[in-house]
């Protein structure tokens, strides 16, 4: 019998065995009951699901002592943990991804209405028993993950706008790691919502769509800052329906707003596994990378190492660049006129409640993305502007950026990605560093509707 | 004594049939130990039942045993997870021997199918229960308490006799 150390055993706690644990009453009498989660925590911890009041919650109350055996789901080798009880979580970042988790289980195991975590048990690991066994050889290592991590790295680093690093990344997934279907959505601090910046794997991309924070998988991650993965789950599963709900509700939040705003997310119709994984910087969650299988147990605690690590440069490599020199690109630029245009003219109306703009009744974007949409076109057609910079923008009250974090390079890529897919005769291009140009094909009625 | 109808047909057929079984007990301290057993058997009665478990993985359990630390059983089958736990505050261990070994057997080819329905072949599953004679011991109880275990707000409660 050897003692292996938590880490070295964490795919103990991914089975669909279930774990069992012993528990002792004050009187003596020992107690035996199956757990759906056993977490890892850390190197020295892990949390327990705490869904009833039932013996084994008793028990550990009264006296803090447990084991656990754990069955590694490829070797069949048994683990037994010996646990003490420290304290039950009822929120934060380890009891959300633990309810998200549970949530999947129970979908998967048919048990939806009978499963609802009550709290997260963290126990201290005293000490670990490898139990002697026979069993199965483990499986081989996956060769090379540091070496792809690597090859990740590298082109992400290389990347010096944010279109090129957004599709950079999630090219990594797909040819690293063979993760076909992902997101990058940014959060939106004041408006508590989450964006889609981009995507791969979809029907459609979904750019644009949003999810409120705290909502779903996403919103979930984004909220508690904690990687949330599930690893069965059905089209009946709480999360993926809470998601398509928030989304309902985020068409129809602003009371007055005109109908046919609602861009679809792009989402796998009948998902199996999920993980979402804040993208941190400097302290400050600037959105969730998101990727998603319709296979079972598609995604397991070493993807989650390596999408966290690769959302930890993701991070940093968006807060740089959207930091631009503003010292360099301070001055307006000249007033080059626009060529002149000719042909049937577009109406453009903007609703100031929501910044929503539409082009001849087609829905294209709202809020900060929609205030600088409009913005552009009212200098283009009062003072035929087309070169702008990104300090003027940040400068505009009329847009109402926030102070900080205003990711306004995400915010240009979006109105960029939407003028692309609706393909309106009018786009914008990156002319350099923190500057860009709007081109105008046509003729533009600009209408502004009361709010 | 033991009322004779603590555990219903259906309970002593499923522990019959062979289904995932785990034994617990705790030392002079309250401290907790715990082991899956290679295998199980009951009386038709349901008053004798008998786990096997492997010395090997199994030394502090079965010191508790021992000691006088009683015992809680659950029987659980993995598909469903309908689950039974027993348990008995006295039990007797015993070398397993040739007698047993078709014992053994049966509740291999019973865990086999049984964890085939979750997605186990039967190479992990005899990997799993391997059980050689040798290292294996019968433990024997007669069950003073039963009770429900299927996972749900209704786990934990009693058994109540059961019905003619």
């Amino acid at each position: 019998m050897t003692t292996p150390l938590l880490p070295a055993i964490r795919s103990c706690l991914e089975g669909a065995i279930p774990a069992v644990m012993a528990t002792c009453a004050s009187d003596g009498t020992p107690n035996v009951a199956y757990i759906s989660q056993v977490v890892y925590v850390d190197e020295g911890h892990v949390a327990l699901s705490f869904q009833f009041f039932n013996k084994t919650r008793e028990n550990i109350l009264a006296n803090p002592y447990a084991s656990v055996l754990v069955l590694d789901p490829v070797t069949a080798r048994f683990y037994r943990l010996h646990l003490r009880y420290l304290r039950t979580e009822t929120a934060g970042a380890l009891f959300e991804s633990m309810k998200a988790r549970l949530a999947g289980i129970a979908s998967h195991n048919g048990m939806a209405d009978v499963f609802r975590l009550k709290g997260s048990d963290v126990y201290a690991v005293e000490h670990i028993d490898a139990i002697d066994g026979e069993g199965l050889p483990p499986p081989a290592p996956r060769p090379g993950q540091l070496h792809r991590l690597r090859q990740c790295s590298e082109r992400m680093a290389a990347c010096t706008g944010l279109e090129e690093l957004l599709q950079g990344a999630l090219a990594c997934l797909r040819d690293a790691m063979g993760i076909g279907h992902a997101m990058v959505l940014m959060l939106d601090a004041p408006a508590q919502r989450l964006y889609t910046v981009a995507s791969c794997g979809y029907a459609t991309s979904g750019v644009g769509s949003e999810i409120a924070l705290g909502h779903g998988v996403i919103g979930m991650a984004a909220r508690e800052n904690t990687p949330v993965r599930i690893s069965h789950m059905t089209h009946a599963a709480l999360y993926s329906h809470a998601m398509r709900s928030s989304l309902e509700a985020g068409a129809h939040h602003g009371g007055a707003e005109p109908p046919g705003m609602d861009i679809p997310y792009p989402g796998l119709p009948e998902p199996h596994s999920q993980l979402a994984v804040p993208m941190v910087a400097a302290g400050r969650v600037l959105g969730v990378l998101f990727v998603e299988s319709p296979q079972d147990l598609a995604f397991d605690f070493e993807d989650e190492d390596m999408l966290v690590t690769l959302a930890g440069h993701l991070g940093a490599a968006i807060d740089l660049l959207q930091a631009t020199p503003e010292s360099a690109d301070g001055a307006t630029p000249g007033a080059t006129l626009a060529p002149a245009v000719s042909g049937a003219p577009v109406r453009v109306r903007h609703y100031p409640a929501n910044d929503s703009v539409f082009i001849n009744d087609d829905y294209l974007i709202k809020g900060v993305a929609g205030a600088i949409f409009w913005k552009l076109l009212r200098d283009y057609t009062q003072a035929g502007r087309t070169e702008f910079t990104n300090r003027e923008l940040r400068l505009d009250p009329s847009i109402r950026l926030p102070d900080v974090a205003d990711n306004l390079e995400a915010r240009l890529l979006l109105l960029q990605r939407r003028l692309q897919e609706n393909n309106p005769p009018m786009r914008i291009e990156k002319t350099g560093r923190g500057r860009f140009r709007l081109c105008v094909a046509c003729p533009v009625l600009l209408e502004e509707l009361p709010g | 004594m033991t009322a004779p109808a603590l555990l219903s047909p259906q309970h002593i057929a499923m522990v019959d049939r062979g289904v995932s079984v785990i034994v617990a007990s705790r030392d002079a301290a309250l401290r907790p130990s715990i082991m899956r057993g290679v295998g199980s058997t009951i009386s038709a009665d349901g008053t004798q039942v008998t786990v096997y478990l492997r010395r090997s993985q199994s030394r502090q359990l079965l010191q508790d045993i021992e000691a006088g630390g009683g015992v809680a059983v659950v029987f659980s089958e993995p598909p469903t997870h309908r689950t039974l736990q027993l348990k008995a505050s006295t039990a007797t261990l015993r070398p397993a021997g040739p007698a047993d070994q078709p014992l053994l057997h049966k509740y291999l080819a019973a865990m086999q199918h049984e964890l085939a329905q979750v997605g186990y072949g039967p190479a992990y599953a005899a990997a799993m229960l391997s059980a050689p004679l040798e290292d294996v011991v019968a433990l024997q109880f007669t069950p003073q308490a039963a009770f429900d275990q299927t996972p749900g707000p209704r786990a934990g409660a009693p058994l109540t006799a059961a019905q003619p």
